[in-house]
């Protein structure tokens, strides 16, 4: 399964960086004195616009990271990097699963974080500032006094070994994702291959983040259709999913629970997890029966209220509901319910469900804990 | 794709942009930068006088001295001029570290030549601007003792003879030299400076004969198929004072030409090249070899002077060039061409080693060119700081005064047997008395032979800009790199240091025996890895 992880600046940032790196380490080697090559002007004036090139694409990067929040990606963690380093060291050699998924908001181990958050504060501005010290107070009569340029020199230089390794064990770690190839496939295509675990949790992380951003915005605007589009929109954009597969294959694989209800009222199609939340054995228990068996029959009223409205075009976000399952009992879930739309014309209902029950029993269970903490802190005669 | 190309170009135009910026007038560089001179091409030259029409060089003269009078008759001051030139002083009082201000002129200064002109003036006045200088009775304030021809005779007969203090061979018509008399031609100044030393282009080995008239291969000013620019081109002169100077008899900065007073202190349209301006001279890079037609003296052996033949008689012998190897007057000598210099850090003061100062230090440095990498930004001791020189070093063994520990001067010329003259007697202990008593200084009677370094600053002989020195040249490990051992600072690409190298490619070595083994264990043990699905 295809994830779009990589956006086309951030894939075009990576690979100039490639280019510059190598550029500026081939040349570098040279001006070091190790051999001779593109003859040693010609290196120096290579090296020079490359080193240029560089600080061009770092401000362009900065601007970006930063009106795209993709600056968060590097807020460093120390949270599974144990595991992490770990992984690298016994367990990929067993077949452990990753202790990280790569999510959009979350695309980095939290071993990258440290290492790119490394490279961006320390490696990369130490090399860029000696570098520019070389570059123009290397005869340190004329302006800013250097005593010699030996500091520089050394720290210039080490920095570049620095650099030389990260990218030797920066190519080989990207041989360890889902199949070898695919984190080099994915930074030239921005569309990384995952395990299907991995793809499920993100696009159940992925939609409840577009259901959050849904809600928070509920409150204050209007018009709540266009509004829910458009997050579901953007959620499929980020993952890709519209691009690459159905939105119901993606839903199928989720853990959310997905259904289609024709005109009539009765089920055209529900998938597996909504047969599941609902304790039916199969969906096939569920096709062809109406859509009433879902509720109790005072909570059917505002379904069908609902059902008629997204007959009418408009997408609902349902908020969280109380279902009735087949064995009687009743679970939380979200829905949103869309209309199904088959050339051009409204032919039912579909949607999908998010599974709440565990979230509202441990909130009331939160809630009970509360309750009884502060009526025994009244009992001791401490509040 | 398209997206693709737009990010390239906005990303890379403001860097385009930069390097337009720094590379700008890159079309105009082909015709080089010059300021302050005019091409020969470009000249219109008259002759607005001409000296064969005047009376007062149309009479006859019995004496050289007669012609002087002629010249001071219409260029009535000129003489007080000249009076005051070093040409005519060999005086140059200039302040020396720790000993103020002395004479380092042609007078009194030792070199590791003829080591000096004290008690043999007759013969190495034949280079003086004057008549009959002779011994310390000559008077320098008498006008008619000035020697006007020598540097002004266009006619090419004028010659100066051999021992005569100065005076002319005899028999030359002195109305046809008067009345071709001009501008100093570089046969003018070449008679003294191309022959110092005893011999074509012993001392300076960039300045000698074949520049009378050398191809552009010698001396890309100079060429006589190209610009073909004589000396005081550049040695720009008014009322006689001219300008330049070499440090063998001077040790302060002044009075000095500079490349760029033509060709600016930003010739170059790559600012790179501009910048090592800053620290480095241009004739290090544009004077790769001096000595490129004839060759230079490099070593001078005064200690195995005086081997006689079996008549008794003083030798030559040659080597395979046809230059002196030995000389039974002066000693052995090495000669050489298309000579790298030596580089060493400069900031144009110069020390010398006076006759009356104790020797400290083997060599012996005849006059120690002052510089170091740190002599900059602040520390500069004169206004240029310190530069990278290309010098030719003339190494050497004279004689020194061993009780007393100092170089001694020596009467080397005599026309006769007996007068105490080394190359009349071949004796050293009463050739360094008689040199000594001249000067009046003291000598312990025991000398013996002591290793003496000259430096020469080289300016002349400079090359065309192809053939001048490449980065590679300096920037590299080599021990061959021209800089190898100027080694008081950090120089790309001849310098590193070993213990980081050694970390750095130990770490890189590390890391991809760490990639073989972790990725070979993967593939080793790859059935473990594969996932589920």
């Amino acid at each position: 399964m295809k994830i779009y992880i990589y956006q086309l600046f951030e894939r075009f940032w990576h690979w100039m960086q490639v280019l510059l790196i190598f550029a500026l380490a081939i040349t570098g080697l040279e001006i070091h004195g190790f051999y001779e090559l593109l003859g040693y002007r010609n290196a120096v004036l290579v090296h020079d616009f490359s080193a240029w090139s560089f600080v061009v694409l770092v401000v362009f990067a900065i601007f970006w990271h930063f009106t795209t929040g993709e600056w968060r990606q590097y807020i460093p963690s120390t949270k599974l990097v144990k595991e992490q380093v770990e992984y690298y060291i016994t367990g990929i050699f067993k077949g452990a699963d990753h202790p990280t998924n790569k999510l959009v908001y979350n695309k980095f181990n939290p071993l990258q974080r440290l290492i790119y958050l490394g490279l961006k504060i320390m490696v990369i501005p130490v090399v860029g500032v000696t570098g520019m010290a070389y570059m123009y107070l290397n005869y340190p009569n004329q302006g800013m006094q250097l005593e010699s340029l030996d500091l520089v020199a050394g720290l210039h230089t080490a920095g570049a070994y620095f650099l030389i390794v990260f990218i030797i064990a920066h190519v080989y770690l990207t041989t360890t994702g889902h199949k070898p190839l695919s984190a080099i496939k994915a930074m030239i295509t921005g569309w990384e291959e995952v395990d299907e675990k991995s793809a499920r949790a993100m696009v159940v992380n992925e939609m409840e983040v577009a259901l959050k951003m849904t809600r928070a915005r509920l409150k204050t605007e209007e018009n709540k259709s266009e509004l829910l589009d458009k997050a579901l929109a953007e959620t499929e954009e980020k993952l890709g999913v519209k691009k690459e597969e159905k939105f119901r294959d993606v839903v199928a694989n989720s853990g959310a629970g997905y259904f289609r209800i024709n005109r009539k009222g009765v089920y055209e199609e529900v998938n597996k997890a909504w047969a599941n939340l609902y304790k039916f054995n199969s969906p096939e228990e569920v096709v062809g029966k109406h859509y009433s068996l879902s509720r109790s029959p005072e909570e059917f009223e505002e379904l069908e209220i609902t059902f008629n409205k997204v007959l009418k075009g408009e997408t609902i976000p349902h908020g969280e509901v109380t279902r009735v399952c087949q064995d009687g009992s009743v679970g939380h879930h979200t829905v949103t319910m869309t209309p199904a739309i088959h050339d051009n014309e409204i032919v039912g209902v579909e949607g999908f469900i998010l599974d709440t029950t565990a979230r509202l029993l441990a909130e009331k269970e939160l809630l009970e804990n509360k309750i009884r903490l502060e009526q025994l802190l009244a009992e001791k005669g401490l509040k | 794709m398209k997206k693709f190309i737009y990010l390239v170009l906005i990303v890379f135009f403001p860097c385009q942009l930069l390097i337009a910026s720094e590379a700008e007038d890159t079309d105009d560089q082909k015709a080089i930068k010059l300021v302050n001179y005019v091409r020969k091409a470009d000249r219109v030259e008259k002759k607005v006088v001409d000296h064969s029409k005047f009376p007062a060089l149309q009479q006859e003269f019995a004496r050289p001295q007669d012609v002087t009078l002629a010249c001071l008759s219409c260029h009535t001051e000129r003489h007080t001029e000249i009076m005051s030139n070093n040409h005519w002083t060999w005086d140059r009082y200039e302040k020396l570290d720790g000993r103020g201000e002395v004479s380092v002129g042609k007078r009194n200064i030792l070199n590791n030549f003829c080591i000096g002109t004290s008690s043999n003036r007759e013969t190495c006045t034949r280079c003086h601007i004057g008549y009959g200088w002779k011994d310390e009775s000559f008077d320098f304030s008498e006008k008619e003792n000035i020697d006007c021809l020598v540097c002004h005779d266009k006619s090419g007969i004028y010659k100066k003879e051999p021992g005569k203090a100065g005076y002319p061979f005899e028999g030359i018509n002195l109305n046809v030299v008067a009345q071709s008399v001009g501008t100093p031609g570089r046969a003018n100044c070449g008679v003294c400076h191309f022959w110092g030393g005893g011999g074509n282009n012993v001392k300076h080995g960039d300045l000698e004969e074949a520049m009378n008239d050398c191809s552009t291969k010698i001396d890309v000013h100079m060429g006589t198929n190209g610009e073909d620019m004589s000396c005081v081109e550049c040695h720009l002169t008014e009322n006689h004072n001219i300008t330049g100077k070499l440090y063998a008899l001077s040790s302060e900065n002044k009075n000095r030409i500079t490349c760029s007073q033509c060709h600016t202190e930003e010739p170059h349209a790559d600012a790179l090249l501009n910048k090592h301006g800053y620290r480095i001279a241009c004739q290090t890079c544009h004077i790769p070899y001096y000595a490129k037609a004839n060759s230079t003296k490099m070593w001078w052996d005064w200690s195995t002077a005086g081997r006689l033949d079996e008549n008794g008689q003083p030798m030559h012998e040659s080597d395979a060039d046809g230059n002196h190897n030995y000389l039974s007057i002066k000693g052995s000598f090495v000669w050489d061409q298309n000579v790298k210099p030596e580089y060493f850090w400069f900031n144009g003061l110069a020390d010398h080693q006076l006759i009356t100062d104790t020797i400290k230090e083997i060599p012996v440095q005849m006059n120690k060119l002052d510089g170091a990498y740190s002599d900059k930004g602040s520390n500069c001791k004169t206004a240029g700081c310190s530069k990278i020189w290309p010098v030719k070093v003339h190494r050497g063994k004279q004689p020194y005064d061993v009780v007393n520990k100092n170089l001694v001067q020596v009467k080397t010329y005599a026309k006769n047997k007996g007068e105490g003259a080394y190359w009349q007697d071949f004796d050293w202990e009463e050739s360094i008395q008689a040199g000594m008593d001249y000067v009046g200084l003291p000598y312990s009677g025991q000398f013996d032979f002591v290793e003496t370094e000259m430096y020469w600053p080289l300016n002349h002989q400079v090359s065309s800009a192809d053939k001048s020195l490449k980065c590679i040249d300096c920037h590299t490990r080599s021990e061959d790199g021209r800089l190898a051992s100027l080694n008081d600072f950090y120089m790309p690409g001849r310098d590193s240091f070993a213990w980081l190298d050694n970390i750095g490619i130990i770490l890189i070595v590390l890391s991809f025996v760490g990639v073989v083994i972790h990725g070979g264990l993967r593939i080793v043990l790859r059935k473990n890895c594969l996932h589920d699905n």
